[in-house]
């Protein structure tokens, strides 16, 4: 099969350049990791992230055929040849297929991922009941990837000031959460005219994600919570 | 301005656009059916009581939601704060004219008694 990748080492390189390669998969090779785990065996110099290889940790997510997506999820067969893989989009690049990640999670540590609750604890657990539960499902699978925030054009245009899609996302799963108490306190942040009102509902992240999720569909429900709380 | 900001403009455009359908929508029908639209029939609509008054709801309608378009895309796309607040306000009073000349229009004809 053939390759054009994405190269740029800071060292050495003044601009990035595109590396073609052949490569011949072996049997087990399924995936498009499976292909940049054998080309790394050919080339060592070649930089990318993968953990997992099965979809769930979300470090090789690249743009692939002008497409974001896994690596590990992206079948070898029926990849349109040469296949062009590049770094996300919008990201600043590190080295070579590698992005520096840190304004992403910046803006998921700002809508606070985690649970709120100041009441005081039961001495178990605070329950919930299976349609509260049901309320989670579609939001709480998001592995953080970047896929959707890298592939959305809002994002592109105000990475610094639009949380994207993927923080967008987690912020509706805490919202929707039946045991989080500060619901109000993250509308109230949510509203800005940057922070969520960025989205133009041009709708890449659902198009991209490779859980199959719907962000616009979460930022949909945010602003539909926010004219419920101020009316 | 808190009234242009966050979930308040958002709120605003989409009521605007559903005005605008709707007023578009009603337009149609009025020039579809009937008589034929000559000068007479379109002054006549155009000068009643509700003629005028939609007209300028209308217009009113289009010079807010066409403001928070613009300003969506200058919020993308200008950066540079002084250029995004000169754009914004030529555009703005270019639309706040075009209403005020509506509303003066229909004002002078009803002053008239024409």
């Amino acid at each position: 099969m053939r390759l054009s990748i994405y190269r740029f080492n800071p060292e050495t390189d003044l601009k990035p350049r595109m590396q073609d390669y052949e490569l011949a998969p072996e049997a087990g090779d399924k995936k498009l990791l499976d292909a940049l785990m054998r080309l790394k065996t050919i080339d060592d110099s070649l930089s990318f992230r993968r953990s997992c290889r099965e979809g769930v940790c979300g470090s090789d997510a690249m743009n692939i055929n002008g497409r974001n997506g896994l690596a590990c999820l992206t079948p070898l067969v029926g990849l349109k040849e040469p296949v062009v893989l590049r770094p996300l989009p919008g990201f600043p690049v590190i080295r070579d297929l590698i992005v520096d990640m840190t304004q992403f999670f910046a803006h998921y540590h700002s809508i606070k991922p985690y649970l709120i609750n100041d009441t005081v604890p039961p001495e178990r657990e605070r329950l919930q009941s299976p349609a509260e539960r049901e309320k989670l499902n579609g939001l709480y699978e998001c592995i953080l990837c970047a896929c959707c925030s890298s592939f959305c054009p809002s994002f592109w245009w105000n990475p610094d000031k639009f949380i994207g899609p993927a923080g967008l996302l987690q912020a509706y799963r805490f919202i929707s959460d039946s045991r989080d108490t500060a619901t109000a306190e993250r509308l109230a942040y949510l509203d800005d005219v940057y922070r969520l009102f960025r989205c133009r509902t041009i709708m890449n992240c659902t198009e991209v994600c490779p859980k199959g999720l719907s962000p616009s569909h979460a930022i949909e429900r945010i602003r539909q919570a926010l004219v419920r709380e101020s009316s | 301005m808190r009234l242009f900001l966050g979930q308040r403009a958002w709120v605003l455009q989409r009521v605007t656009a559903l005005v605008l359908l709707f007023l578009l929508a009603l337009g149609a029908a009025t020039l579809l059916t009937g008589p034929p639209l000559d000068y007479e029939r379109w002054h006549a609509l155009a000068t009643s009581t509700h003629g005028a008054v939609l007209i300028v709801v209308f217009f009113a309608a289009l010079g807010l939601h066409g403001w928070i378009g613009v300003r969506d895309i200058a919020l993308d796309y200008i950066h540079a704060p002084m250029l995004r607040l000169a754009l914004l306000a030529v555009v703005g009073v270019l639309l706040f004219a075009i209403v005020i000349r509506v509303v003066l229009t229909m004002a002078a004809h009803f002053a008239g008694g024409a």
